[in-house]
């Protein structure tokens, strides 16, 4: 088969007309020169770890079980395009709400591309999006009832949106999971290793007391089950057998935890980030502060900013706004200081979170990205710094080699819902499925 | 390097209308029914997997003299199959009873 994919010949200057410096930096990177790869990525439905070693995963719970790599078996060059393809046919039961969602696309076809230089890795990412007319940049708002603001708006999962009560809307995003050969099972099984029943949306969801009355739960705080990898378990097919505390930092110490960087459409985007992240005992942020935060107040139940007249052109949207106008909100830009006196009329929304690239800060802040949404393709490309040193941070270094899967969630999809690729090499330098090219 | 047919695209005939009537063998797209029924991910053109690869069986095929019925037995049959560590698994029942179709597959395997 042939790696070399057809190019789609956006150059990332013109991604950076409006950024600072042109001439320089990632934005003077000639992408044409630079070696792409395709890379399907298939929806996986609730394809769990539980699922897979179940006899449901007929003739295959037991190799799975022993560690076999994915593409042992699925290894069709169409395989990803047919799994998607049966799994939302409406007849499969790795997807429920197939009615719901009919016409989703089964896989996304994506191209991936890297180089580097003596600072930072650049990985760029390039696929069509389902909707051709629309960014997938909307966010669900906080939405004024009269009395109260409240959540408003999910994706098409979401129990609500799935009842009808609320709208649809979720931002898209490109994800990266990036293993240094420190998560055992990752380089044969990648991604899936981290996807398991009683994670939100999927299987066995357990309420939210019996999460908050679980002992790990509790003493990270959460009350709701999201990616974990397996040794954080005792018993890794059940997600209530957490380790003690002691025993998850030691893996943290060592190393054995999963990078996970994610560019968002609505909240990383604008302000040129990407958000850095890490999968343990759960899908952890790094330490410090990200690109985007809350926008309520959580004393006041009152949002922390609205948009600013004078810019925006409007204090607030409502809901038919969603998917025609620009509704992102960023400090220094387009926000000022909500005022509750401000005429507030039932229906108004506001964004659930504000946007900042100065108040980003810490280890939380290493990535960048650019971006740029034209003719229905979009572009990213990530920006992350050589040889981070930070305890929540896979450091990446010139000829190293590193497992790699990918996830896109497009047409207002968050959580389970996304497309997801089974695990590629990357190589700093070095030869992999995915080799990035030093830069001169 | 594997046959480039194997891979080819064809889109002609579903599974559901094979099982009207009786189409001429030549319509049946057995490739597509192979993969359709997951076939493909225990039984790889060349490389052993779970399942010997179709250039062995159909190397086992022709030394042994055996034919397309024997092929079907074992898509049909359900029959316990001997794994490489000595266990053993029902194996795969393809999803159509049209004769026609299975003799397709089968000797479509017996050609690789
Ligand atoms: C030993 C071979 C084997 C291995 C290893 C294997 N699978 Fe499968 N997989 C199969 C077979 C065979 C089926 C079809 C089962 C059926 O429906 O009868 C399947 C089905 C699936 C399906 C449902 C959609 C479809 O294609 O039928 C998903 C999703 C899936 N596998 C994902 C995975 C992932 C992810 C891994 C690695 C963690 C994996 N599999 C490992 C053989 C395998
Ligand atoms: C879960 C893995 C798996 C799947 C799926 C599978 N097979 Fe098999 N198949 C095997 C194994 C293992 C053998 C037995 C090898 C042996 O006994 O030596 C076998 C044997 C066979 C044989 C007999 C070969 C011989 O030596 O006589 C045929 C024909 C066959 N399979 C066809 C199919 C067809 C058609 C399908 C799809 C409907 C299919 N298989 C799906 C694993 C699989």
């Amino acid at each position: 088969m042939k790696k070399r994919a057809l190019m789609i010949g956006i150059s990332l200057s013109a991604i950076a007309a409006g950024c600072a410096s042109v001439a320089t930096g990632p934005q003077a990177i000639n992408w044409d020169k630079v070696p792409a790869t395709k890379v399907a990525l298939f929806y996986p439905g609730q394809s769990s770890y539980q699922w897979l070693r179940s006899e449901a995963h007929a003739g295959a719970a037991k190799e799975t079980a022993r560690g076999d790599a994915c593409t042992s078996c699925h290894d069709d060059p169409k395989e990803e395009q047919r799994q998607g393809a049966k799994i939302l046919s409406g007849k499969h039961p790795l997807e429920p709400h197939a009615a719901a969602i009919k016409g989703k696309n089964g896989h996304i076809d994506m191209t991936v591309q890297a180089a580097y230089d003596d600072k930072n890795a650049y990985l760029r990412f390039q696929y069509k999006t389902h909707n051709p007319n629309h960014p997938g940049n909307d966010y669900p708002g906080y939405r004024f009832d009269g009395k109260e603001w409240k959540a408003f708006g999910g994706m098409r999962l979401n129990k609500n949106v799935l009842a009808g009560k609320t709208a649809t809307v979720y931002e898209n995003r490109v994800n990266i999971m990036l293993d240094d050969g420190k998560v055992p099972g990752f380089a044969q099984q990648g991604c899936w290793l981290t996807c398991h029943d009683g994670e939100r949306d999927m299987q066995k969801e357990p309420t939210k007391d019996q999460v908050e009355a679980n002992a790990l739960m509790k003493a990270i705080k959460k009350s709701d089950v999201r990616k974990f990898i397996p040794g954080t378990r005792t018993n890794p097919m059940d997600w209530s057998t957490g380790k003690p505390l002691e025993e998850i930092a030691k893996m943290k110490a060592n190393g054995e935890f999963l990078e996970l960087m994610q560019w968002r459409a609505h909240r990383s985007d604008k302000v040129g980030g990407a958000d850095d992240g890490f999968v343990l005992e759960y899908r952890n942020f790094d330490a410090g502060k990200n690109h985007f935060n809350s926008n309520m107040d959580s004393k006041t139940k009152l949002p922390k900013f609205m948009f600013d007249q004078a810019k925006a052109g409007t204090k607030a949207y409502t809901a038919g706004d969603y998917g025609k106008k620009e509704m992102i909100l960023i400090k220094g830009a387009n926000a000022v200081p909500f005022d509750p006196n401000a005429g507030w009329k039932e229906g108004d929304i506001l964004p659930q979170y504000i946007l900042s690239a100065e108040d980003a800060a810490g280890s939380a802040a290493d990535n960048k990205a650019l971006s740029e949404w034209k003719n229905g393709v979009q572009t990213v490309v990530f920006i992350r710094p050589l040889g981070l040193a930070n305890a929540d941070d896979k450091a990446l270094k010139p000829g190293g080699v590193y497992n790699v899967g990918f996830a896109v969630h497009d047409d207002n999809m968050t959580g389970r819902g996304h497309h997801v690729s089974y695990t590629k090499t990357l190589g700093i330098g070095a030869k992999a499925d995915i080799t990035a090219v030093k830069l001169n | 390097m594997i046959k480039t047919n194997m891979y080819a695209l064809i889109v002609s005939a579903t599974v559901g209308s094979l099982c009207l009537a009786t189409p001429a063998l030549a319509q049946v797209d057995a490739e597509e029914v192979f993969k359709e029924n997951d076939c493909h991910k225990c039984h790889h053109a060349t490389k052993a997997k779970k399942g010997p690869s179709l250039a062995k069986i159909a190397a086992k095929y022709k030394d042994k003299k055996l034919d397309e019925k024997e092929a079907m037995k074992h898509m049909t049959g359900g029959k316990k199959v001997k794994l490489d560590d000595g266990t053993e698994e029902d194996h795969k029942i393809i999803d159509t009873k049209d004769v026609a179709v299975q003799t397709a597959v089968a000797k479509w395997m017996l050609n690789r």
